[in-house]
């Protein structure tokens, strides 16, 4: 019983329901609040970490609370071991430099803005920590109700579209995800994880073949991969930048964390082989790596590109984790650490690039750079960290995937890899050279600018926002330097991701 | 032609879905009676872990009531969501209301409607219903108002402001008996020992009939927020 974790859920959970109080009293401590509900989030982990650090070191590092006193099989419990803890750590940092960037971004509707941050906040803890099927059921659906209104943030018309396009894949995706759960409990009579991953093998296996397709459509569809991605683009790009950031940032992870949690916990990995599906994910995920490349390639719009890319990488870290091997969830791991810093950045230092144009297409990416040099070329070192130059983390990262797949013999994915990494360098390059390009002002230009559309966002705090661009720099170059850092916390995720009866025995005996 | 290509290409895919889920369905084996688990435990002693009648309500509020507590984040967020983007700065008055026989004949079963509410909201434990279901019949006196007296008279009496405390008060509330449950029992959510009662009496069952209030007015007020936010209109649109 380790209260902390508890709390890790509910820090969130009560700063978003007090933040309307606060706007009653008095509107301007709203912002110091918000600090405080994020600082107190950042103490909890790292008090964590502290005082479990021996155990963690010897690899026995495993916390557990039991919601209302009851046991495991009755009620709900929360379990946190190794692979949460490393998707927790990476979630809280994400969301703090997020969060402190919207306080330089947002200028108006704040109240409902950082209650909705907020409660995703607590939405993504709760779906990493807690130990229950219909528990992380309801998470997914807070988590898909909140994004869905931050995506319509600007209320303009074709945000509208994109929010009611990501409601309706997403909820959809939520209702499979419950019909899932509610086959699991028909079944089997519990709704613990560990308690079905025990009996799970002992059901037919028409029914495991259904259970195993409904999660598998529902996560994909979450996730954005192949036949379900055509939500992502476009709301990637309506949405504001901070909002772009968690989506891309913490909300994919989450799913991600979701899909391997479910997939070689609950369910088990020789289910799905023996069901022969995890061949078929495997070349499933490829092609959507390879669509995705595809698509950004012929992208006119920068944000809409980066949504096509996420699209790549996510489909990329899928397939290299069904790989099932140890150098594949390292890799694997490692990618999706890297992927939520590297792109969480580049919509961050897009926000601030975007700020004076007309809109995220290419042709008014035009002397971008120029006004903003430092910021364009911290944007450009995350864009040379997504294609995979040596120095910096994206290059570890992809050098580990790319190991996994020769290793496994899958040539088809080291292919994906090195093609995903040379069209990067084709469609980043345009942007590079289009930002440098001078702008030569005629007067028709200038009348033009004056009369039409408004800008897309004018900036409130510009001081914050270009210091987050470089805070994210500055972690791509620093890990990338020190990837070794990474070593501990991957090998303690690889060890208990493997090893499921020890998950199963301390959940349902501790 | 064009749209014949499209209609055509639609019924292929539907076509398609409905063989694979066709498919899908004929695959689950035939029914074999409901594999008990927790629901026998649940029922053999639910009434003595809880002191709740209604075993629903008991497994809502006590065994998962973490769930409960992020179902009701749920609608908090939707509400938020909602007004965030639908609010508009003016609301339209849209009419007098109706005739003066259905004033008057809602003026008198308004009461009512309002005590049925509290009805279902306090009685969770011990008869079906409880806070999700009498929060709704609260928002429907608040929806009544609007369509009979016109859309000014609720929205004078009571401001958004209002509405908004009222839903996050009844957030506070449960998570407040959530703490409560740390402080005196030793785990969130865990049913406070000192408010149990005589089976069967309205104030029994230690914190579900508190929570279900908590509920209730969340409920209640997040929906009527709901509809206000809906029926605004912008300045450009026509009345």
């Amino acid at each position: 019983m380790d209260i902390k974790i508890l709390f890790l859920i509910l820090v969130p959970l009560g700063t978003a329901f007090l933040i309307p109080f606060i706007d009653l009293i008095n509107a301007k401590l709203r912002r110091f609040f918000v600090l405080l509900g994020i600082l107190l989030e950042s103490y909890l982990i790292i008090s964590i970490i502290i005082n479990n650090y021996q155990s963690l070191k010897s690899g026995d590092f495993f916390l557990q609370y039991y919601l209302g006193g009851w046991q495991p099989p009755i009620g709900i419990s929360l379990a946190m071991d190794a692979l949460s803890l490393v998707f927790a750590v990476i979630t809280a940092l994400s969301l703090f430099l997020i969060v402190i960037y919207s306080i330089g971004y947002i200028g108006h509707h704040e109240g409902k803005y950082y209650v909705l941050y907020f409660l995703i906040a607590a939405a993504s803890m709760g779906a990493i920590l807690t130990a229950d099927m219909f528990n992380i059921y309801v998470f997914i659906e807070m988590l898909t109700i909140t994004s869905g209104a931050l995506i319509g943030f600007k209320r303009s018309q074709e945000a509208s579209a994109a929010a009611i396009k990501y409601l309706i894949y997403n909820v959809l995706a939520g209702l499979l995800f419950f019909l899932g759960v509610l086959l699991i409990y028909f079944n089997l009579g519990t709704l613990n994880m560990a308690d079905i991953s025990q009996h799970f093998a002992s059901l037919e296996s028409g029914i495991q073949l259904f259970i195993t397709a409904i999660f598998l459509t529902a996560i994909l569809i979450k996730m954005g991969v192949f036949p379900f991605l055509f939500w992502l683009p476009k709301s990637y790009d309506t949405a504001p930048s901070p909002v772009t950031a968690v989506l891309s940032g913490v909300l994919s992870k989450v799913y991600l964390y979701i899909f391997i949690r479910i997939f070689w916990t609950v369910i088990g990995f020789k289910t799905l082989e023996a069901l022969n599906l995890n061949i078929l994910l495997l070349d499933l995920a490829l092609f959507s790596s390879f669509l995705g490349h595809l698509f950004a390639l012929q992208s006119d719009n920068i944000k809409r590109l980066l949504g096509y890319s996420s699209i790549g990488h996510i489909g990329m870290i899928t397939a290299v984790i069904m790989l099932n091997t140890e150098a594949g969830f390292y890799g694997g791991i490692l990618h999706i650490i890297s992927h939520m810093f590297m792109k969480a950045g580049l919509f961050v230092a897009c926000g601030y690039l975007l700020q004076y144009t007309r809109s995220h297409a290419y042709r008014d990416f035009k002397g971008v750079g120029i006004r903003n040099r430092s910021v364009f070329v911290a944007f450009i070192a995350l864009l040379l960290s997504m294609i995979g130059m040596p120095p910096l983390l994206g290059f570890a990262s992809k050098w580990y995937v790319l190991m996994a797949f020769l290793e496994a013999r899958s040539y088809f994915g080291a292919f994906i890899v090195i093609f995903g990494s040379l069209t990067a360098v084709i469609y980043y390059l345009r942007y590079i050279a289009k930002g440098f390009e001078e702008i030569k002002l005629t007067e028709d230009d200038l009348k033009e600018e004056i009369y039409s559309r408004p800008l897309l966002s004018v900036l409130y705090r510009e001081k914050i926002v270009s210091f987050i661009t470089y805070a994210y720099t500055a972690i791509i170059i620093g890990f990338g330097l020190g990837f070794r850092f990474f070593d501990l916390p991957l090998r303690m995720s690889i060890e208990s991701v493997m090893n499921v009866e020890r998950y199963i025995e301390l959940v349902l005996g501790g | 032609m064009n749209k014949l290509i499209k209609k055509i290409m639609s019924l292929f895919i539907l076509a398609g879905v409905t063989y694979a889920l066709y498919q899908n369905f004929s695959l689950m084996p035939e029914y074999q009676g409901l594999n008990e688990g927790l629901s026998s435990y649940i029922i053999e002693s639910g009434l003595n872990d809880t002191g709740s009648l209604n075993l629903i309500t008991a497994v809502l509020y006590d065994y998962r009531a973490f769930d409960s507590l992020g179902e009701s984040t749920v609608i908090f967020g939707a509400v938020s969501g909602i007004v965030l983007i639908l609010s508009r700065k003016m609301l339209p008055v849209s009419s007098k209301g109706l005739s003066f026989i259905v004033k008057r004949t809602l003026g008198i079963m308004t009461p009512f409607i309002a005590l049925f509410g509290l009805y279902v909201i306090t009685h969770g434990h011990l008869t079906p219903g409880g806070g999700f279901q009498g929060g709704v019949i609260l928002a429907a006196i608040s929806i009544i108002f609007s369509i009979v007296y016109g859309s000014a008279f609720d929205y004078r009496r009571y401001s958004p402001q209002t509405k908004t405390a009222l839903e996050t008060g009844g957030a506070m509330i449960f998570l407040g008996l959530g703490l409560a449950g740390i402080i005196l029992e030793g785990a969130f959510l865990h049913n406070l020992g000192f408010l149990t009662a005589e089976t069967g009496t309205l104030i029994s069952a230690g914190s579900i009939p508190y929570i279900n209030i908590g509920v209730g007015f969340k409920v209640g007020a997040g929906l009527a927020i709901i509809f206000y936010s809906m029926i605004q209109k912008t300045f450009e649109e026509d009345f």
